[in-house]
């Protein structure tokens, strides 16, 4: 579904040049859940910017089904985004005006679909999440959890193939965060969602198939889950991150 | 949800958490109404038939208007793009193409300045009818209410409405679509800095805008469209230079004094101070010039009615009034036309003599103003005091054998009074008796004296050469425009018919000098103003914007604060000298120049014009007073809503 190549990030000026991306080349398949992981400043943010479109690479190829994103459009560009992506940050990102079910049927109203679909499609997903008796509600009246799990379901509800999550634990407390991942999990495997989570915590990885270990904007190292528990996964993670050297405690 | 739907409701949200823009935007549209209403109404043209400029002065300031709020319009959608980075980050990530962004934000704005242009129209209407009332009462006629909607200015203010929101839209429209998804979303983390980051260079651009600002407010002074508008380009650098310098000179002031800097809550006031001045000292600067125009503007306006206002009061004190020179003197066609045309109450015929000696013009030397008497002018006592009672003056106490009583202006009055001489009046020394400063018509043209005249026993005035005959009546009703023209034609016939035309016959009405007042005032006055609130209100809208606009970040500095335990009463203090230093800031350098500006216009005109109500101080004050109300009004809103919102209901136990 996915295929980054080779690509290089660099910001700064002619004297102070900053490479937060080098070389970095994996690809994701169909209906995977991918999580990267990497300290502070490892560049996981930064490839995931550059994967959503929200930023350009220097160098290299992000081919989604086989077309360079680079190539896109402006308009197509916009087409790619409101019909491919969907996304999730660790801040939430919902519109204050809107309620729970218009930010969740935002991306479909814009696509000129008819109303009653919007809201079918919205109940639809809102059902899967569990917040379907928060829809009349305004992100202000709703938890840091319920907040999450709207923008997971905005992230789905145009039938996104690709989620992009940034943290998405990261404003959560211990239990929200369990749930929104078990949700994840859920819309990965029974929904089919493809998911890219940035995070640095082993904990929310560990509900991913696949881990990938970013050091200083380079791949470090891959894990995959396979058969194992959750739980030997997770071990497994921290080990690594031991060997990335320093960065355990970020992470215990 | 379509488009338009989105674009409403952001539209609902945009005028409630920038109230003070939408507020400013609804007076906006109700400032133009109104003074369209005003240049178009049919009744106001009659009424100012001499303003054939009316309507032109009114277009010409609607378009200087229209700039100022088209000016607030681009920098407030612009600050509002800025504030909703992120949500527009959403958007495009939400599969949304710039283009269409643009639209969203275009039809939520044009939502808003619709809603502002409905409201405004409607305040307006309300507005036109005060200012309607007072254009009645200068030009002394009844005022009755009448709603009415003009078309007309409807047309216009929807016109001007457009040409304010297309241009600020236009300038957004073309921002948005160059916007970066990534520089949207994260616009938050962008850094503020100094300007000048050099101490020296910082020190010298202060001591130039020092200097500048001081020759630029003394070539202001000057009677001289170039020097002035020398001045004006001098005055706008300093002001510039000021800031800019200043924003980046505080932050290094402390750092060397840190003893100031710890003490009390010096650290926080002058942190969020640095904060805001650090990206804000070209837009301080800007709001400072914006400031100085508009106190300028109001003051010249104030000036310019004061000078109308003082120089009618003084001449035009009865109803009618023909001062006769030349060589025959003949008040008798002027007579049997007033007879037969003018119903008059009081009347009185009279002459006005020299007296042959120029001891008060040689004693008064430089203060006397252009004196057109080759000696000093007398009055017989009868005479006079005939004039008292015409005027509704109090009697005056009649001069005594030997005496002489002075009838003068008042800028003359104290060095009169400090005369320790005789006054000559024809071959018989006369002392300086009581002196009186009513208005008599003592200012141009051939009248009571110029300055001054003195009042003699009517034995004393036997003999002495005339030097013109007078007549002054109280009428009826006032004098009609036409038979001003009359009397005047009267004049002018007369004057064709002698041989020496330099005598002439000088014809005042008081009606006439006050609808000429009220017709410059409007020409000239009104649409002063008009620029002047403008000004005010976008310049201040400004500030409060972007004082409001740190709410969030005042909020989460008390809670703490809070924490850190001050308590509320303090933080409600250092709150307030923020906001104190914030709004004074732009308005000294303003208040400096202007007032210089305005107390030098205001001393300008001939002596004694500029006195009671019209004093150059009087002026100033009154121009400060009204500056500082809408100044006051928008510090009072902004600080009641800042405080609401950021800091805590009570004090923690």
């Amino acid at each position: 579904m996915l295929q980054v190549q080779n690509i290089e990030k660099y910001y700064g000026n002619k004297n102070n040049v900053t490479k937060a991306l080098d070389r970095v080349s994996f690809d994701v398949a169909d209906g995977e859940f991918l999580a990267i992981m990497g300290a502070s400043g490892s560049g996981k943010t930064t490839l995931l910017n550059c994967i959503s479109t929200i930023d350009t690479v220097s160098a290299g190829e992000i081919r989604m089904d086989g077309v360079n994103i680079a190539d896109l459009s402006d308009d197509a560009l916009a087409k790619f985004r409101r019909e491919r992506l969907g996304f999730v940050f660790q801040d939430f990102n919902l519109l204050d005006t809107l309620t729970v079910e218009e930010n969740i049927g935002l991306a479909l109203s814009l696509n000129h679909t008819d109303a009653k679909t919007v809201q079918e499609r919205v109940r639809e997903v809102a059902g899967k999440l569990s917040i379907a008796d928060i829809l009349a509600k305004f992100p202000y009246q709703i938890s840091g959890g319920q907040k999450q799990r709207t923008a997971c379901a905005r992230a789905i509800a145009a039938g996104q193939s690709l989620l992009l999550a940034d943290e998405p634990t990261g404003a959560l407390d211990s239990k929200a965060s369990k749930n929104l991942l078990e949700i994840m999990s859920e819309m990965n495997r029974d929904m089919g969602a493809t998911i890219l989570m940035v995070t640095h915590d082993a904990y929310s990885a560990s509900y991913a198939g696949r881990v990938l270990f970013l050091k200083d904007g380079r791949v470090f190292n891959e894990l995959l889950r396979g058969d194992r528990g959750r739980s030997v996964f997770y071990h497994e993670i921290l080990d690594v991150l031991a060997a990335l050297g320093g960065d355990v405690s970020d992470v215990l | 949800m379509t488009y338009f739907k989105l674009s409403l409701r952001n539209a609902r949200r945009q005028a409630r958490d920038y109230l003070v823009y939408f507020v400013t935007m609804v007076l906006a549209a109700a400032l133009i109404f109104a003074f369209n209403a005003l240049a178009v109404s049919g009744e106001v043209r009659t009424l100012a038939a001499r303003s054939e400029n009316l309507s032109l002065m009114i277009v010409l300031a609607s378009l200087a208007v229209v700039c100022v709020f088209g000016w607030l319009a681009v920098y407030s959608t612009r600050f509002m793009l800025s504030r909703r980075s992120r949500e527009l980050g959403i958007y495009l990530l939400s599969g949304l193409t710039g283009r269409q962004v643009a639209r969203l934000f275009f039809l939520e704005n044009l939502a808003v300045g619709a809603a502002a242009l409905i409201l405004g129209a409607g305040l307006g209407g309300l507005l036109y009818q005060v200012m309607r009332a007072v254009v009645m009462a200068m030009f002394a006629q009844p005022y009755h209410f009448a709603l009415e909607l003009s078309l007309p200015a409807l047309g216009r203010t929807a016109l001007y409405f457009a040409l304010i929101y297309l241009f600020a839209l236009g300038r957004s429209r073309r921002r948005i679509r160059k916007m970066r998804i990534y520089d949207l979303i994260y616009f938050e983390r962008q850094n503020e800095g100094a300007v000048l980051q050099k101490g020296k260079m910082r020190r010298l651009v202060f001591g130039a805008s020092l200097v500048l600002g001081a020759a630029g407010t003394c070539l202001l002074m000057r009677w001289n469209l170039y020097i002035a508008l020398a001045g004006a380009f001098c005055a706008i650098l300093a002001l510039f230079g000021f800031f800019i310098s200043f924003a980046s000179g505080v932050p290094a002031f402390f750092d060397r004094r840190p003893a100031r800097k710890y003490r009390g809550q010096n650290l926080l006031i002058f942190r969020s101070l640095t904060a805001k001045l650090a990206s804000m000292g070209v837009l301080m600067a800007v709001l400072s010039v914006i400031f100085t125009a508009t106190l300028i503007s109001e003051g010249s306006s104030s000036v310019l009615y004061g000078i109308m206002r003082g120089r009618t009061a003084e001449a035009a004190c009865f109803d009618l009034y023909i001062g006769i020179e030349g060589e025959e003197q003949d008040p008798g066609p002027y007579l049997a036309y007033i007879g037969e045309n003018i119903p008059v109450e009081q009347e009185w015929l009279y002459a006005v003599y020299l007296s042959g000696s120029r001891r008060i013009q040689e004693y008064l030397g430089d203060m006397y103003y252009n004196y057109s008497y080759d000696s000093d002018p007398v009055l017989r006592w009868s005479d006079y005091a005939a004039l008292r009672a015409l005027a509704g003056y109090p009697a005056a106490e009649s001069p005594g054998p030997g005496e002489a009583l002075i009838h003068c202006m008042t800028y003359v009055e104290e060095p009169l009074r400090n005369y320790q001489g005789t006054l000559l009046v024809g071959q018989t020394a006369l002392a300086p008796g009581g002196i009186y400063t009513e208005h008599l018509s003592q200012s141009y043209g051939t009248v009571n004296g110029r300055g001054y005249i003195l009042v003699v026993p009517d034995e004393a005035a036997d003999g002495l050469p005339v030097h013109h005959m007078a007549y002054a009546a109280q009428t009826a009703r006032p004098v009609t425009a036409e038979q001003y023209e009359a009397l005047s034609g009267l004049a002018g016939a007369e004057r064709d018919r002698q041989e020496d035309p330099s005598g002439s016959v000088f014809v005042l009405s008081k009606a006439y000098e006050e609808a000429e007042v009220a017709a410059q005032a409007l020409m000239g006055c009104f649409p002063l103003y008009y620029l002047a609130l403008a000004l005010m209100m976008t310049a201040v809208t400004i500030l409060t914007i972007q004082q409001l606009g740190e709410t969030e970040r005042f909020r989460r500095q008390f809670v703490l604060l809070r924490k850190l335990g001050m308590d509320r009463r303090e933080m409600a203090r250092t709150l307030g000298r923020q906001f104190a230093l914030f709004y004074t800031l732009p308005a000294v350098p303003a208040v400096l120049i202007a007032g210089f500006f305005i107390v030098h216009l205001a001393m300008m005109p001939e002596p004694g014009v500029m006195v009671g109500w019209n004093h150059p101080a009087v002026i100033v004050m009154i121009s400060l007073g009204a500056f500082f109300l809408i100044y006051a009004v928008y510090i009072l809103l902004a600080y009641t809503s800042l405080k609401r919102n950021v800091l805590p209901d009570h004090d923690l136990k």
